[in-house]
């Protein structure tokens, strides 16, 4: 490979690397910033994603005209795939572990149809256990 | 006279239904894992080697911890499914660049918890819509209703009911992309029957 090939294939990497840690940092600007769990979780989970992603792909560029045999193009890939796929699952449980325990601010929410569906669902129990009340009531009745 | 042991029986037995619990399709993927993992992919003796190993791996692996199969399972549509990769990509960068001016714009930024319905029954192309639909920033998944295939996500930064819809949208692009990329021909009928449903609705 020509050395001006090597050169640019470190400049691409060098851009790459340099904007994933910068959206890193937006993450831990916006994790510092955002005042309740659910926004949070944004940066948390976010920004981070794509820098990671940056950072896998700039190692990777300046992993291609180097041998290394600790870890190759495809490690980097299987770290990349796994983030993507363990860091919903970590975030999902998060946020409804949060939202469940009531530890989020519903004044900053502007609509939520969780809120909503969560309390149709209650009300369709209370209902049903008041039925059954009622229900029981009268078996005693008659009896 | 004793009767000829029963526990050996019940083992063979319980083997073989152990056997049947392997998929060589997901043995395959884990072999790929194994691949990446000992950098395989290089012409040499040793490569030939490790797809064996690999593959030995991932069957005793499913012996000792048998799953339920991938019911519907799926099937990789080549053109669509560059296209689902390309879009989400797109989303990604597009969002992580919303979310950077939300973060450095001052004030308090409002958000909502929208439900958004889905339009296939198959539970993959659930878990791969809330999958991607977290990775893409700017939205988290808060809650998922299975029976009603409903999805609950918390937009950042949607306060107006322009922008819940235009959240709500998004998903719906998304749950298309995936489907057509990823779906079976059951999943993407059941789509085409939605969208056709839908368009005459509006």
């Amino acid at each position: 490979m020509s050395d001006t090939f090597v050169q640019a294939l470190d400049w691409i990497a060098v851009l790459c690397l340099l904007a994933g840690a910068l959206l890193t940092l937006v993450a831990g600007i916006g994790l510092v910033r955002f005042p309740d769990l659910l926004s949070r979780m944004h940066t948390a989970a976010k920004p981070q994603v794509l820098g990671l992603l940056l950072v896998l792909v700039g190692l990777a560029i300046r992993l291609i005209p180097v041998e290394t045999n600790v870890f190759n193009v495809g490690t980097l890939a299987l770290v990349g795939l796994f983030q993507i796929v363990t860091i919903p699952v970590a975030g999902h449980i998060a946020a409804r572990v949060g939202y469940r325990s009531g530890r989020i601010q519903h004044d900053l929410l502007v609509e939520d149809a969780l809120a909503d569906r969560i309390a149709e669902k209650e009300r369709a129990q209370e209902e049903a256990e008041r039925q059954e009340e009622r229900e029981q009531e009268r078996a005693e009745r008659t009896e | 006279m004793i009767e000829p042991s029963p526990p050996k029986s019940i083992r063979a037995m319980g083997l073989r239904r152990r056997l049947g619990k392997i998929q060589i399709s997901v043995a395959l993927g884990m072999t790929l894992v194994w691949m990446l993992l000992f950098d395989a992919f290089q012409l040499r003796p040793e490569s030939l080697g490790l797809l064996l190993l690999g593959f030995l791996a991932s069957v005793a692996i499913m012996l000792v911890f048998p799953l339920p199969p991938i019911k519907p399972g799926f099937r990789f549509w080549p053109v669509q499914g560059v296209w689902m990769i390309v879009y989400i990509t797109w989303k990604m960068f597009v969002a992580s660049f919303q979310v950077t001016a939300q973060i450095f714009t001052p004030g308090t930024v409002h958000s909502s918890v929208i439900s958004v319905k889905q339009r296939t029954g198959s539970d993959l192309m659930l878990v791969c819509t809330a999958i991607v639909t977290t990775v893409i920033p700017g939205s988290v998944i808060v809650e998922v209703g299975q029976a009603e295939r409903e999805l609950f996500v918390h937009v950042l930064g949607a306060d107006t009911e322009e922008k819940v819809r235009n959240a709500e949208k998004d998903v719906r692009a998304l749950e298309e992309r995936l489907v057509r990329g990823l779906g079976t021909r059951a999943d993407i009928a059941e789509l085409e029957e939605a969208l056709a449903s839908g368009e005459e609705r509006v």
